[in-house]
């Protein structure tokens, strides 16, 4: 897993090198502290206000916002960089209930999206009970979430259900759809023979290369899970879809 | 259940039995002041009032010594000193917390720790930072729920009561579908203990019908390794490191299993590799450190010895074995002077707790001059050790008592280590693998046929004792039976096959003439003296099963037993 992220980070066994990694992986621990403080403040201070009390309200929301994605992209880094040098992580499968997995989602994007002023619909079957990384795959949904919020006009829709012996998780949007570079890197993400993501050019690799690895650790009887980007969906809009074996 | 269009609500479905989390008692552990506030708004925000806070390990251990709290937060890194888990095995070992103590680790990235899958003490759950209300609140509620469904499972666990525990699982997974894992893997663990590998590994398969858990495949590996197929073991225990390299404790199952094929290079190399992954356990550091040591490796025992001790310094699972390992380096390195340092430092430390620290401090004080040449000095430990051995009736465990008698054969002491050697075959009289090893400690000696002679006399006698017991209880003669079988233990306190006949005697007793608590209690001791000795076997959990069913039911526990039917 995560196999070919020695290609995308330019790395070397020399001390020197281990050493920037060491100082690197503290340094993000250290951010990640004060951006939990951060976001955890905004969210404080957003649930206490309202655009009639708040003439600041947008621009509070929009911090909000930032500071999620800061967040995410840490997490995903912190996660992809586990071990110094050593792109791997403690996969940790356990069975879940679905109602439970979605509960922690939503609470966690709920300040955002009333922020935005976003509705969010779950279509979720409760009860079902599934074998998964619970920290990477709500980690990998609020995410998709948080990149809805951007491209949706109003509405975001979480949809988990069983199909032919695979879990479909789908975040849709009712946006006018993922651009046409979106959907491309998308593709490259996702790709079978992952020939990798240029991080350089496109800032929203990191997610999606995220997302695809999470998809990909959870294996089950040689089949793996799959990430795919479309537009289309309930309301036509963009839809990120993860499927887990 | 479809819940279109009801957005931010809950969809898990109501739990019948909602917890009340307000009157909990919190503790919230975190070097760092914002995380600590952040933490503590979540905790209000579900009702909670009563919040204590600490910021390091040692003021969190100031406070749980104090009070008993009922849902623990804590970061695992919490700077200098101890660390989370050093405060979690602490609390639990110095019972500090109840068995329903929520505790909750958290941290900054998922630690390898996290699925290691077999550490003693573990968290309740692992959180990663940042924590949200929803994130909190959906992972107490889960461990409390499923803390309600073992709470009469972990009760007869406790008691030993290992079958009984096996049953009430049975009787759980038919409920519980979100806990069916969970319940197996008590269940495995239950057959295991009660010495009934055939059906763990049934539980195992069943498991792996699902799922391929690496825990459930490690498992099956463990009872093929205890069952002497170590190529087997080691195979499962690669396979299951190939397909999860963070699944630490097949990395110490498999240095076992090399140990067992006596491929001590491939074993050290393992445990190394598992020491690189998560350098924090001082059993790991202590077991590479002495296989370093057996293969002349000073340097790498000599690191792995000062880790051990480093790790130790906060750790209630520290241990005197990694000074006297030290000193055995430095013995190596003809240091005597920082050897007896050590050792000293390891009497005044170790002292209070543990029994024989003296007599072993002695073994390796005279192994470390026999080491470094000086056979003088080698010699007058022998003396010593001898005197202290003539002082008290106790003996050490067996490999204690086998080192000891090597040592002393080696520095020219005759009669301490043949007494020491004929106590370790009454004890054991039944045991061919370790009256082999005795074998080879006479023959080393030059002692081949009077050890001969000495051990089958020994053997003769233990089995006397025994049999006499025994023949008396199929006579129906049950009180003289149990009083020969007293005396029996008094001679020979350590043999596993006179202390189980011992406790059959009295539950026969007692199931013939009626409940007695003193032969009840006495049983018990019994029972818990030789699960102490070797733990796992088939016979203890079936009278531990017997006795409690002897037990007269108290009236308030009725109806408390879920089973249906």
């Amino acid at each position: 897993m995560l196999g070919n992220i020695s290609r995308l980070a330019p790395m070397d066994d020399t001390p020197n090198s281990h050493e920037l990694f060491l100082f690197l992986a503290s340094t993000a621990h250290d951010m990640k502290n004060s951006i939990s403080v951060l976001s955890g403040t905004l969210e404080r201070l957003l649930v206490d206000a309202s655009p009639q009390t708040e003439s600041a309200y947008p621009q509070m929301a929009h911090m909000l916002y930032q500071t999620k994605r800061l967040n995410d992209n840490l997490m995903q880094l912190l996660a992809l960089y586990k071990q110094v040098g050593k792109p791997e992580y403690p996969f940790d499968m356990q069975p879940i209930e679905l109602g439970q997995l979605v509960d922690q989602v939503a609470s966690i994007e709920r300040v955002l999206l009333k922020s935005r002023a976003v509705e969010l619909e779950l279509d979720v079957d409760a009860a079902l009970i599934w074998h998964l990384d619970e920290d990477l795959v709500v980690g990998v949904l609020s995410h998709a979430i948080n990149n809805a919020i951007h491209y949706t006009c109003d509405k975001v829709r979480l949809a988990i259900r069983e199909l032919d012996g695979w879990l479909e998780l789908r975040v849709e949007d009712n946006g006018p759809g993922y651009p046409p570079a979106l959907l491309k890197a998308g593709e490259i993400a996702t790709r079978e023979t992952a020939g990798g993501v240029n991080f350089l050019t496109n800032s929203a690799g990191l997610g999606l290369y995220f997302s695809s690895e999470v998809a990909k650790m959870h294996r089950h009887r040689g089949r793996h899970g799959r990430l795919a980007l479309e537009n289309g969906g309930k309301w036509g809009g963009g839809c990120f879809i993860l499927r887990l074996p | 259940m479809n819940a279109a269009a009801t957005p931010l609500l809950s969809v898990a479905p109501a739990a019948p039995d909602q917890v009340d989390w307000a009157d909990k008692n919190y503790l919230v552990v975190d070097d760092f002041v914002g995380v600590r506030q952040l933490l503590r708004e979540s905790l209000r925000s579900l009702g909670a009032k009563n919040i204590d806070q600490a910021s390091s390990g040692g003021e969190a251990m100031g406070l749980l010594a104090r009070v008993r709290y009922d849902v623990v937060l804590c970061d695992y890194n919490l700077g200098d000193g101890k660390n989370g888990q050093q405060v979690l095995e602490e609390a639990r070992v110095r019972n500090l917390v109840n068995p329903s103590t929520v505790w909750l680790m958290v941290s900054a990235e998922k630690s390898v720790e996290s699925v290691m899958g077999a550490a003693e003490h573990q968290p309740d759950a692992y959180l990663i930072k940042p924590i949200t209300e929803g994130v909190l609140l959906t992972r107490l509620n889960r461990v409390w729920h499923k803390k309600q469904v073992f709470r009469l499972i972990d009760q007869a666990y406790a008691e030993k009561d290992y079958l009984r525990a096996a049953k009430l699982c049975d009787a759980q997974i038919e409920t519980s579908r979100l806990h069916e894992l969970d319940l197996l893997r008590m269940k495995a663990k239950l057959m295991e203990k009660s010495g009934q590998p055939a059906k763990a590994r049934e539980v195992y398969e069943r498991v792996l019908e699902q799922r391929e858990y690496q825990w459930a495949r490690a498992g099956l590996a463990k009872i093929r390794m205890a069952n002497g197929e170590f190529e087997q073991a080691r195979q499962s225990f690669q396979g299951v490191i190939a397909e999860n390299r963070y699944y630490i404790d097949a990395y110490d199952q498999l240095a076992l299993a090399y140990q067992h094929m006596g491929k001590l290079e491939e074993s050290c190399a393992i445990l190394e590799r598992a020491a690189k992954l998560s350098p924090n356990s001082v059993p790991r550091q202590r077991n590479l450190g002495n296989i370093a040591l057996k293969l002349g490796n000073v340097p790498m025992a000599e690191k792995a010895f000062r880790k051990c001790i480093e790790i130790g310094e906060y750790s209630i699972m520290k241990t005197p074995d990694a000074y006297f390992g030290l000193a055995r380096v430095c013995g190596q390195r003809n240091d005597t002077k920082e050897a007896l340092r050590l050792l000293l430092v390891a009497q005044r430390e170790f002292g209070h707790e543990q029994p024989d620290i003296q007599l072993r401090a002695k073994i390796t004080e005279g192994l470390v001059y026999h080491e470094s040449g000086d056979y003088r000095r080698a010699r007058k430990a022998g003396d010593d050790l001898e005197a202290m051995l003539e002082a008290t009736a106790e003996r050490p465990d067996v490999p204690t008592c086998l080192e000891l008698a090597t040592l002393l054969f080696a520095v020219g002491v005759k009669e301490a280590p043949v007494e020491l050697l004929c106590y370790v075959i009454r004890n054991n009289h039944d045991n061919p693998l370790l009256l082999e090893d005795v074998e080879k400690i006479f023959d080393k000696a030059r002692m081949k046929e009077e050890g001969l002679a000495m051990i089958h006399a020994s053997k003769k006698e233990a089995s006397n004792l025994m049999n006499q017991g025994v023949l008396l209880w199929k006579t129906g003669k049950l009180g003289e039976a149990v009083e020969w079988m007293r005396n029996a233990r008094k001679a020979v306190p350590n043999n596993q096959r006179i202390l189980f006949n011992a406790a059959q005697i009295l539950v026969s007793t007692l199931q013939q003439q009626g409940y007695d608590e003193t032969l009840s209690n006495e049983a018990h001791d019994i029972l818990r003296h030789v699960d102490r000795l070797l733990p796992g076997q088939q016979r203890f959990a079936q009278l531990m099963e017997q006795l409690a069913q002897l037990q007269p039911v108290p009236a308030s526990a009725e109806g408390a037993d879920p089973r249906p039917g």
